[in-house]
């Protein structure tokens, strides 16, 4: 056959090219659920919640990240509607004083430091500039463990360090490999 | 399809240039490097809750004030209290890195203390290198009870920079650590520094003067500059006497009770101690401020005295010590921090531990009253309870940055304060003036002394010392560029011995000088009118 060489050389790279973009996500991420059905959107809509109401600042100025049950308890002592995802909160969690264990999409290696006072409080940046509509999801993602690593798939939607230093350059801020590798 | 060797190299071909245009390759080789990051034995601090705490520096007399970020029990970052009416936020490099201290690889975790206990005899002296503290009183106390000498070199003077107009530093590295930084860098804009020495220190870059003098001229420098520091001043002379009345004053220290004043054994200069008179020697290198050559030690010492070291390394005086028994380092030792020398008030404040210290560490105190047979109580909260009783000073709390007249607080409440790093700072009227101040002057020589370090230094701290070089090394030694050796290693030769070192090039150095490192082996066989000469190994 004339194209036989071609033809065989297209296949291995087509076959290789699948299982590199398509098939290594399924090989490589485990996926879960979170331990419960939480909506950004329902506490934004609702409640009136702002970002800042779960997740502030501590007086040293140290991200508190995701809320513990005493926060959530605070409004949530007794079932705030009918839906099962409130009944379940309150069965499982609430009522035992058992913590989610939530699993953290924005979790980093040890060597990876990130300031969120800096960009919140002196850079001004908006929650939404990397965590983009997290805030008004209506339900959270699964969350994609790197059965490798152990770490989360992504932070939101694909950010990485590249945009992390991009942003960087576009604001003409200096940066270098010390500002977050410690 | 028949599948020969060439269709399968083709397919092969195939799917390597697949595989380099997908992400797989890329993502693996990341992935394990993370992977590699979570191996066992790679060392990692343990996730636990996120909080603040407070404590003191204990590095040097300056005391910084230190807000510790901790991960459970475990301190990760250490920064300055901005509040604090003292150190004003500042850290300086060895106090930012403290916190890895604990882990330092050379770091003394062991020793003989029954055996130490039992070779001590006869006459017994104690070295302490940083007066002041109330481990101080307890080994003044406990050398009263033995009859045995307490040898320490107390600071004679405070100095009061944010009274100054004009300062005359002789050879004194003003803004390299030789006060408490954050007090010294905000009375800075309001004087005039002229810097006097051969070299152009970091500090004389900095000054507004330098003045490049041979050394030995530093008594004809003062009194060619007297006129105008008489006309600019108040003026402040470091290194040498000259200083105006408001800038210089008496050290200060905070009250200690009456009943270990009655009992305390005086203040012996190791000068003043005779030579062949101790049978035993105890120093305490748990807290230094100043190292003092083993050559002007060992002529105290009996043939065959025992010597015994309280140390956290193997470096300074355990070279000549019998006994080397291991101490907490900072942030694990709980003990009170003496005046800093640019502190014309008494101050009183605790380094609370940050950290447990490892099993087996030594508290040179505790030992010393126990050879004593001291009563066993808690000099802390004894010295707490007499700044209590003097109802004078105020109180600064770092958690809330707020300072509070001590009368305000009940004894248990100022002990509660104290623990929590609270800083004691005597009132100002209580400076004294100083009766007369004289400094020996340096003799000529061609050895110049880069700023004193901490004994131990963040392993960590590589940028300053292994790679910009930008602090010399204690174990290093700088030379002009015209006189540097082939090599970087050497050998430092004076006429008291010789020690290997490593050899750097700095054109601020002058032609003919050599500045030396603060290895306590450089500083062995450099005195002050040592000259020095640096060969290539």
């Amino acid at each position: 056959m004339k194209y036989r060489g071609k033809i065989l050389f297209f296949a291995g790279m087509l076959t290789a090219l699948g299982a590199g973009w398509a098939g290594l996500p399924y090989a490589l991420y485990r996926s879960r659920p979170q331990p419960v059905d939480f909506s950004h959107k329902v506490h934004a809509d609702k409640a009136g919640s702002k970002c800042d109401d779960c997740h502030g600042f501590r007086a040293d100025g140290s991200f508190t990240g995701i809320p513990t049950l005493d926060k959530c308890a605070g409004c949530h002592a007794a079932a705030m509607g009918t839906t099962a995802a409130e009944k379940n909160f309150i069965d499982h969690y609430i009522t035992p004083q058992r913590e989610p264990q939530w699993a953290a999409y924005a979790r980093q290696p040890e060597n990876v430091y990130f300031s969120h006072v800096t960009h919140v409080n002196r850079g001004k940046l908006k929650c939404e500039s990397c965590h983009a509509d997290h805030g008004s999801a209506d339900r959270l993602r699964p969350f994609e463990q790197d059965r490798l690593t152990g770490y989360s798939r992504d932070i939101w939607r694909g950010k990485k360090m590249t945009d992390c230093v991009a942003c960087h350059e576009q604001q003409g801020l200096e940066h270098s490999c010390l500002d977050c590798h410690k | 399809m028949t599948p020969t060797r060439r269709n399968v190299l083709l397919f092969a071909g195939g799917a390597a240039a697949g595989t380099a245009l997908s992400p797989a390759p890329w993502r693996l080789i990341t992935d394990a490097a993370l992977w590699s990051e979570n191996w066992p034995g790679v060392p990692a601090p343990p996730r636990g809750e996120i909080r603040t705490r407070f404590t003191n520096c204990s590095l040097c007399r300056a005391g910084c004030a230190v807000r510790a970020r901790s991960v459970g029990d475990q301190p990760v970052q250490l920064a300055g209290v901005t509040a604090h009416p003292q150190s004003r936020g500042a850290l300086c490099p060895f106090g930012i890195a403290a916190h890895h201290l604990p882990f330092h690889p050379v770091r003394l975790r062991e020793g003989s203390v029954d055996a130490a206990r039992v070779a001590i005899s006869g006459r017994v002296g104690v070295l302490d290198l940083r007066p002041g503290r109330t481990a101080s009183w307890t080994y003044r106390r406990a050398m009263a009870a033995m009859n045995g000498i307490y040898i320490a070199h107390e600071p004679p003077v405070a100095y009061d920079l944010h009274k100054a107009r004009t300062v005359l530093s002789l050879g004194v590295p003003l803004l390299e650590g030789w006060g408490t930084p954050g007090n010294v860098w905000a009375a800075r804009p309001n004087f005039h520094l002229i810097q006097a020495e051969p070299m152009q220190s970091r500090t004389a870059a900095l000054a507004d003067e330098w003045l490049r003098i041979e050394p030995g001229t530093e008594e004809e420098v003062v009194a060619r500059l007297a006129s105008r520091l008489e006309a600019e001043g108040p003026a402040l002379v470091l290194g040498h006497a000259g200083s105006s009345e408001e800038t210089v004053f008496a050290h200060s220290e905070a009250p200690v009770p009456a009943a270990w004043q009655n009992a305390a054994a005086l203040v012996t200069r190791l000068e003043q101690v005779e030579d062949g008179s101790l049978d035993t020697l105890l120093i305490d290198e748990s807290a230094t401020d100043t190292y003092l050559p083993w050559y002007t030690i060992a002529p105290k010492l009996k043939p065959n005295a025992v010597v015994v070291t309280f140390t956290a390394s193997r470096g300074g005086y355990a070279r000549h010590a019998r006994f080397a028994l291991p101490v907490a380092v900072f942030p694990e030792a709980a003990e009170d921090i003496p005046t800093a020398i640019d502190s014309p008030e008494a101050t009183f404040r605790i380094s609370t531990p940050l950290a447990a210290p490892p099993p087996g560490m030594v508290d040179p105190a505790g030992f010393v009253a126990d050879l004593a047979g001291l009563p066993k109580s808690d000099t802390l909260r004894e010295r707490a309870d007499a700044i209590h009783q003097s109802g004078r000073g105020t109180v600064f709390t770092p958690a809330d940055g707020k300072s509070l007249e001590l009368k305000s607080f009940t004894a248990d409440a100022f002990w509660k304060a104290l623990t929590d790093s609270a800083t004691w700072i005597d009132e100002p009227g209580r400076r004294k003036r100083l009766p007369y101040l004289s400094e020996p002057t340096p003799r000529p020589s061609n050895v110049l002394f880069s700023p004193a370090t901490p004994a131990l230094l963040s392993p960590l701290m590589t940028k300053l010392y292994q790679e910009s070089n930008l602090q010399l090394a204690p174990n290093r030694v700088a030379v002009n560029p015209a006189d540097a050796p082939a090599g970087t290693r050497g050998l430092l030769q004076t006429e008291l011995g010789k020690c290997a070192v490593e050899i750097t090039t700095d054109p601020a150095v002058p032609p003919g000088a050599i500045l030396v490192g603060s290895a306590p082996g450089i500083l062995d066989i450099c005195g002050p009118a040592a000259r020095a000469k640096v060969v290539a190994l």
